[in-house]
């Protein structure tokens, strides 16, 4: 699509127990730290998308409303969108599109999240949000339980062990250890045998297994190219995405392990003209150790049943063939709920821009950002390049 | 929150009648003899309405599973750890349910099972054990 969008700004606040803040504080923090960072003025943007307020007991869906009224702008698109841990790409192919249009110029994409504990009275919202309540809800699944279901089914499929999940989690925290903004920046290294010694939480996962709940956000300005080019030292260009939506809950028919990344990552690379030899570093949705094996193979980075012999190789670390969760993931910077699609986004968009600070690849000319929202469903591709 | 109790709405009434009286129904497509979950109001390979049941054997196997050592809230403390498994049925069909009266590390994929039933509230929930 886009060789004329580009993504001009990425800024993201440290993933932290935020509690004394409520969502709309975190929506403040956020765009107030972009605001002053990016010298921008009310005049240069048209368009908002957000991702919802509130929390899991009350989503805000017009948020989009009380944010251009507090920024005082008149935008020519806004929308609350929801595609969970998906919403983030979306957002931005929402505003590319709009750009390449000619309907608008510049639009903020914002998303603030507070990660609920699913005793504190979010357990019947959480149900009914995630899985079927009726046919499903009755036998106790929750989050990681579902993703169980997923990756018990690819352990055994692809002949993976609990240590080659492990190895994910060691790999994010490395990542971690050269962050400071992650949560797990001064937790020191992590061996497999930690993770294989923290206690099991839902078959396969030990707790270390686990993505961090954290509360936090960001936000990126999508742009003109030209706006990017004046914004940005090296703008980050919108070259490819990919969205696919299969199924809604674990017990629809059809494979539980060849997910919608298959087809939504096609998708993005067809359209950005590249294939996954031709990616530098990659942003892979890590809520549990197990996605990112089964997203390697899913976009095609791996053949079938290769991908945690990849993983152990030390190729997705820092120093490897394909960086992977270069900010150290879901698993050690952290997971913040509504908005945790949106750390791989800004992440990857700072890889591409340049601006990744200790955490910056060499040479990140392709940046592939791989989330999905639900239980592996609503599943969104986006490839970013330094060039259109 | 107590163990959650479905809701009976129109496109599952006739599940949980079945259920109540022994009976695992599976939602059967009249026009394109597609079988499904109760879980919708039309069949979802040709969106006809015209649609009736059968009566599953019961039997399937495992097609995978995960054993939850922490409980999501308070109801389920008491049942840790408990199996969740999604069910594989003799006619095709998936469904989630858990596996009880078994020794969690005893299930694997594939496992044999059979339908049994639980009572939660008003309605009773099929279950499956191990078909030995």
């Amino acid at each position: 699509m886009s060789n004329h969008v580009t993504i001009a700004g990425a800024y993201e606040i440290p993933p932290r127990r935020y509690r004394e803040h409520s969502s709309i504080d975190l929506f403040r923090m956020i765009l107030g730290g972009a605001l002053a960072e990016w010298q921008i003025s009310p005049a240069d943007i048209d368009g908002v998308i957000t991702t919802t307020g509130g929390d899991i007991t009350g989503h805000d869906t017009y948020i989009h409303g009380r944010l251009i009224s507090e920024l005082g702008i008149n935008a020519s698109i806004a929308e609350t969108m929801n595609l969970g841990g998906g919403s983030h790409q979306a957002m931005v192919n929402r505003a590319a599109m709009a750009i390449h249009e000619g309907r608008a110029n510049a639009v903020i994409c914002v998303s603030a999240g507070k990660m609920m504990r699913p005793g504190l009275g979010a357990a019947d919202a959480m149900v009914r949000a995630i899985c079927d309540y009726n046919l499903e809800g009755p036998y106790g699944p929750w989050i990681a339980a579902l993703y169980g279901l997923v990756a018990t089914r690819f352990m055994h499929e692809k002949n993976v062990t609990a240590e080659d999940l492990a190895r994910v989690a060691v790999s994010a925290r490395k990542w971690a250890l050269l962050n400071p903004e992650a949560r797990q920046h001064e937790a020191g290294p992590l061996t497999i045998e930690d993770v294989l010694e923290s206690r099991m939480v839902v078959t396969p996962f030990h707790y270390l297994d686990c993505s961090l709940p954290s509360d936090g956000g960001g936000v990126v300005l999508v742009t003109r190219a030209d706006l990017g080019r004046e914004w940005a030292a090296r703008p980050a260009f919108v070259k490819g995405y990919g969205e696919y939506h299969p199924r809604g809950t674990v017990s629809d028919p059809g494979s539980l392990i060849e997910t919608g990344a298959v087809i939504s990552g096609r998708k993005a690379f067809a359209e950005a003209g590249l294939t996954p030899a031709d990616i530098d570093v990659a942003q892979l949705y890590d809520a549990f150790s197990s996605t990112p094996l089964l997203l390697l193979e899913n976009l095609g980075f791996c053949e079938p049943g290769k991908a945690a012999g990849f993983v152990n190789s030390g190729a997705i670390d820092p120093g490897g063939s394909l960086p992977v969760n270069t900010y150290g993931g879901l698993m050690s910077f952290g997971h913040t709920g509504e908005s945790s699609g949106m750390s791989l986004l800004v992440q990857g968009a700072k890889q591409a821009l340049g601006t990744a600070g200790p955490t910056q690849v060499e040479n990140a000319g392709n940046v592939l950002i791989h989330a999905y929202g639900g239980i592996m469903f609503y599943h969104t591709t986006m490839i970013l390049g330094d060039e259109p | 929150m107590s163990l959650p109790v479905p809701d009976i709405d129109d496109v599952n009434r006739l599940y949980f009648e079945g259920t109540a009286s022994g009976e695992l129904r599976i939602r059967h497509c009249k026009r394109c003899e597609s079988l499904f979950r109760f879980a919708h109001a039309w069949c979802p390979d040709c969106w006809s309405q015209d649609l009736d049941y059968k009566l599953a054997s019961g039997r399937g196997k495992v097609e995978t599973f995960t054993v939850v050592h922490q409980a999501p809230y308070e109801s389920f403390e008491d049942r840790i750890p408990y199996v969740i498994a999604l069910v594989e049925l003799e006619e095709g069909v998936r469904m989630m349910s858990n596996i009880v009266d078994c020794e969690p590390d005893r299930v694997e994929i594939g496992l044999p099972v059979k339908v049994a039933y639980e009572q939660r509230g008003p309605v009773m929930l099929p279950m499956f054990t191990p078909d030995v």
